[in-house]
């Protein structure tokens, strides 16, 4: 033993207590369960992402942990301190960019950020340079005296993330944050969040955003109807559907029935329209591109995309959730809609 | 990441208070419902019902400093808490790191001033104009700070209940807030009530302001000022401690 003592709990708590630890986390609003039992970790310094569709407790979960909420059952602890017995030292952990930029409209940035700092109790001197500096990150120093409320969606996303950011919390709680955003706000809030997280900072990031979380998160928790129904790498979670392979079919001309055509190539359980192109899910791409040659080649057809394609972190959730078969099943295409939604910005 | 500013526990409570209440003036005291309900509303009151009566102005001076104090300081918490709740920034202190009492003591400190500074018009305006008196400055200043504090408290207890929307925090709230006038001696004597309305008048918290004000100035005072400043400090507590469990009721139901 190297270290004994407080040095030794000193070591332990920089290595082993979880970021985040949530037991038997559960809340009910009225009958409705609306989070069911439900437990996990966040490990320090890595990207955790909460993945579901709308209303599946993603958010819910998040005000438990936060202390926005008082959960009907179970516990949430934020670096080792549970948020409910001692809320004060926990809170003081954290960074909370709500699904709604909860910014103060009447107030300017500056003000908005200065305020931030009040609350946490900050010396004057340190939270107007915390202000300056984080202003000047985000690209809003120049218009630091301006009221938020004529800031752009995405000016006052930055802001309420700077807010976050002002007491130099261990962990950053980010509720949906690129919803609804142009690409380029979106595109410049993940990188500002990848390297917050190469600093050191722990991320907790829910979003119904798939390729979001398949592009940022380190480990992902799908969450389903208040439940979570797997967690692991995205890349893991891809694995654990190896039969679910696919190959990739475009032709340069179309024919008529040829869904119902390519629905009846051997090995081939399904196709799946997208655009131009037809997605046939084998278990055995070999054979089902040998019947796609075939079949070009009888019918006079003319193959311009050929690709094989694994397993996505889209195919997994809609495997775990079962969105898009409940949705056939029913045949509506509310739910449909909502899966596609899911995986948008998937690139192949 | 190390946090090296934190100061203690109360003080830090204290400062937090103070820095919502500063946010919370500067951000609501000019919005027309403040203005409307906390400014007008009982300068409009008190004219309508004194204007042609036989009273000399002076000794009216009481009921008015008392009906500001009651209107001015009970209407910041409807105006602010509603809207903080709809637009989540009431999210903020729920996970800022101070307790649920500095909170609303910062709501509270936010209407206790804007009712402090509504209700000395009347005070500098009787005496500068009317001949007003002021015999027990002390009596004057107690009935002001416990009033405010009391009144704001009840605002915010209000605000705070369960499934308000910001458009109908202030229908209760009226609902309670303009009955009171009635059995509080604002427009007859608490003596000359029949007995169930002196009872009436006794758990009236802004009895208790009128009488105060009027033993400041040098009035008559029916229950004794000892009982006036338990009544209100009692009341001052309870609406904050409903108010602190109200809140914790919406976090249990959102």
């Amino acid at each position: 033993m190297f270290f004994s003592g407080g040095m030794g709990l000193l070591l332990r708590s920089m290595t082993e207590i979880p970021a985040v630890e949530v037991l038997n986390l559960t809340k009910n609003y009225g009958e409705l369960l609306a989070v069911d039992h439900i437990n996990f970790d966040i490990k320090r310094g890595e990207i955790f992402g909460f993945l579901g569709p709308n209303g599946a407790g993603k958010t819910t979960t998040i005000r438990m942990i936060t202390g926005i909420s008082i959960p009907t059952q179970g516990s949430a602890r934020v670096m080792g301190y549970d948020i409910q017995r001692q809320p004060i030292e926990a809170k003081e952990q954290m960074g909370i960019v709500p699904e709604i930029s909860n910014v103060y409209n009447e107030l300017s940035a500056w003000d908005n950020l200065v305020f931030t700092g009040r609350l946490y109790d900050m010396p004057k001197g340190y939270r107007e340079s915390r202000a300056g500096e984080l202003l000047k990150m985000f690209g809003l120093y120049e218009r630091r005296s301006e009221k938020v409320e004529g800031f752009s969606r995405g000016m006052k996303r930055r802001v309420c993330i700077a807010m976050a950011l002002m007491n130099k919390s261990s962990i950053l709680f980010l509720d949906e944050p690129t919803s609804g955003l142009d690409v380029e706000s979106v595109l410049t809030i993940r990188e500002l969040v990848r390297e917050l997280n190469q600093e050191g900072l722990t991320v907790f990031l829910t979003t119904h955003n798939i390729e979001e979380a398949n592009q940022m998160c380190d480990r992902v928790a799908i969450i389903n109807r208040g439940r979570i129904a797997a967690i692991d790498t995205p890349e893991r979670l891809k694995r654990t559907l190896e039969s679910l392979q696919s190959v990739e079919i475009a032709f340069e001309k179309g024919k008529a029935n040829l869904i119902g055509d390519l629905k009846l190539f051997p090995t081939v359980n399904g196709v799946i329209k997208e655009g131009d192109k037809f997605r046939l899910l084998t278990d055995d791409p070999p054979t089902a591109l040998a019947s796609a040659w075939k079949y070009a080649e009888v019918n006079g057809l003319r193959l311009i995309t050929v690709n094989t394609v694994g397993p996505s972190l889209e195919d997994v959730f809609v495997r775990l959730t079962g969105i898009r078969s409940t949705a056939e099943e029913e045949g509506g295409k509310g739910k449909i809609s909502e899966a596609r939604e899911m995986g948008k910005g998937r690139e192949h | 990441m190390g946090r090296s500013w934190h100061r203690t526990h109360l003080s830090r409570e204290v400062r937090v208070a103070w820095a919502i209440a500063t946010k919370d003036m500067r951000t609501y005291y000019v919005r027309p419902p403040s203005l409307m309900f906390g400014v007008l509303f009982p300068f409009a009151l008190f004219l309508s019902f004194s204007i042609g009566r036989n009273t000399p102005i002076s000794t009216q001076i009481p009921v008015l400093i008392a009906q500001t104090l009651f209107f001015a300081s009970s209407s910041i918490g409807p105006v602010v808490i509603p809207s903080e709740r709809a637009l989540r920034t009431f999210d903020r202190f729920l996970t800022a790191p101070v307790s649920l009492l500095a909170v609303l003591m910062g709501k509270t400190l936010a209407g206790f001033i804007f009712g402090v500074g509504i209700s000395v018009i009347p005070i500098v305006v009787g005496v500068a104009f009317f001949g007003t008196q002021i015999t027990s400055i002390a009596a004057l200043t107690l009935c002001m700070f416990l009033s405010a504090l009391g009144f704001s408290a009840m605002g915010i207890m209000f605000a705070s209940m369960p499934g308000q929307s910001p458009g109908t925090v202030l229908m209760p709230l009226n609902f309670v807030r303009i009955p009171l006038l009635f059995v509080s001696g604002v427009y007859m004597p608490i003596k000359d009530l029949p007995a169930w309305g002196q009872v009436a008048a006794m758990f009236s918290p802004l009895t208790h302001t009128i009488e105060l004000a009027r033993y400041g100035l040098g009035g008559g005072n029916f229950f004794g000022p000892f009982v006036n400043i338990i009544v209100l400090s009692a009341y001052m507590v309870v609406f904050l401690f409903v108010g602190i469990r109200f809140h914790i009721m919406n976090q249990r139901r959102e």
